[in-house]
């Protein structure tokens, strides 16, 4: 007799290129869906723990940049292991002692259901708080970018605001970014995969080409 | 319930929205033009205010203010 043998399910996180996991989660803004948010771009983020130095000062600064990001079709929404009336208590501080109002929404994840779908725990660090990750979805809500940062370090602003610069350059435009890249600097072509559009790039006096794989051109 | 604060009255955000679909079933695109209101916002609100019967879908995706979510607007008026 065959014993019959049951595999665990194995959860994959997500990844670059596919589609966000659903949820519906608590936040100070009453009940959302991951899906109200189609149609818009969304930076989802995760902090380890309200009423702490390191993720007030994050607070303040995607408030600070939330402004440019809702000019860009970009959504905040951010996350811990806390209750919403936490949530509430901390912001209302940070607006009485920093007088900055955080207007995002931010999903209290007591159950760690959405964290646990997006792989924000980092159990070798703190199985009880959610490292410092970031997550761009795009308006299909497919996954752009990821990034993670520990609990120790806060995130860079300017760098999240250029990330998502980047990925709609890339979208509207069909080009790529080099490192450093800032709205206004000029974008990568594409490599041709053929040695006769190789050649052809080579003559392009729209372009300027180092070598056929590297040739860059102004965004007009 | 966030549409709906402790004593019962519509929160400013639920107020605005119904206020745009009193007259005019519309999409919620067009509230959250009309609202001044993020997408998101109206996409959750609009399920929220729709559970407790304040509005409902007048034709496929366009939504109105039911009998009930006049009255709440008539008593904060």
């Amino acid at each position: 007799m065959t014993e019959q043998i049951t595999q665990p399910e194995v959860k994959s996180l997500p990844r670059i290129g596919s589609k966000a996991p659903q949820f519906e989660a608590v936040t100070t803004h009453g009940k959302l869906k991951l899906e109200d948010y189609k149609g818009s771009w969304l930076v989802l983020f995760s902090h380890p723990a309200d009423f702490t130095p390191v993720c007030t000062t994050e607070f303040i600064g995607f408030q600070n940049i939330y402004p440019q990001l809702r000019e860009m079709n970009t959504e905040l929404l951010g996350l811990s292991i806390d209750s919403v009336h936490s949530h509430i208590a901390w912001v209302r501080n940070i607006e009485q002692n920093w007088g900055v109002k955080i207007e995002f929404p931010v999903i209290a994840d007591l159950s760690m259901d959405v964290a646990g779908k997006f792989g924000m725990i980092m159990p070798e660090e703190s199985s009880t708080e959610a490292s410092r990750a970031v997550f761009v979805m795009d308006p299909e809500q497919v996954v752009r970018a990821i990034i993670y940062y520990p609990l120790s370090t806060g995130r860079n602003m300017d760098e999240i605001l250029r990330l998502i610069t980047a990925l709609q350059t890339t979208d509207e435009h069909g080009v790529a970014t080099p490192a450093d890249w800032k709205k206004g600097d000029r974008v990568i072509v594409p490599p041709s995969a053929t040695q006769e559009g190789a050649a052809e790039r080579m003559n392009d006096e729209s372009l300027e080409c180092k070598d056929f794989y590297f040739c860059t051109k102004e965004l007009k | 319930m966030a549409c709906v604060n402790e004593t019962g009255a519509l929160t400013e955000s639920a107020r605005k929205l119904l206020t745009v679909i009193r007259t005019e079933a519309k999409t919620v695109e067009d509230i959250a033009k009309e609202a001044s209101l993020p997408l998101f916002k109206v996409r959750s609100s609009v399920r929220e205010l729709a559970e407790n019967d304040f509005l409902f879908e007048k034709e496929p995706a366009k939504y109105m203010v039911t009998f009930l979510g006049n009255k709440r607007l008539e008593a904060m008026e």
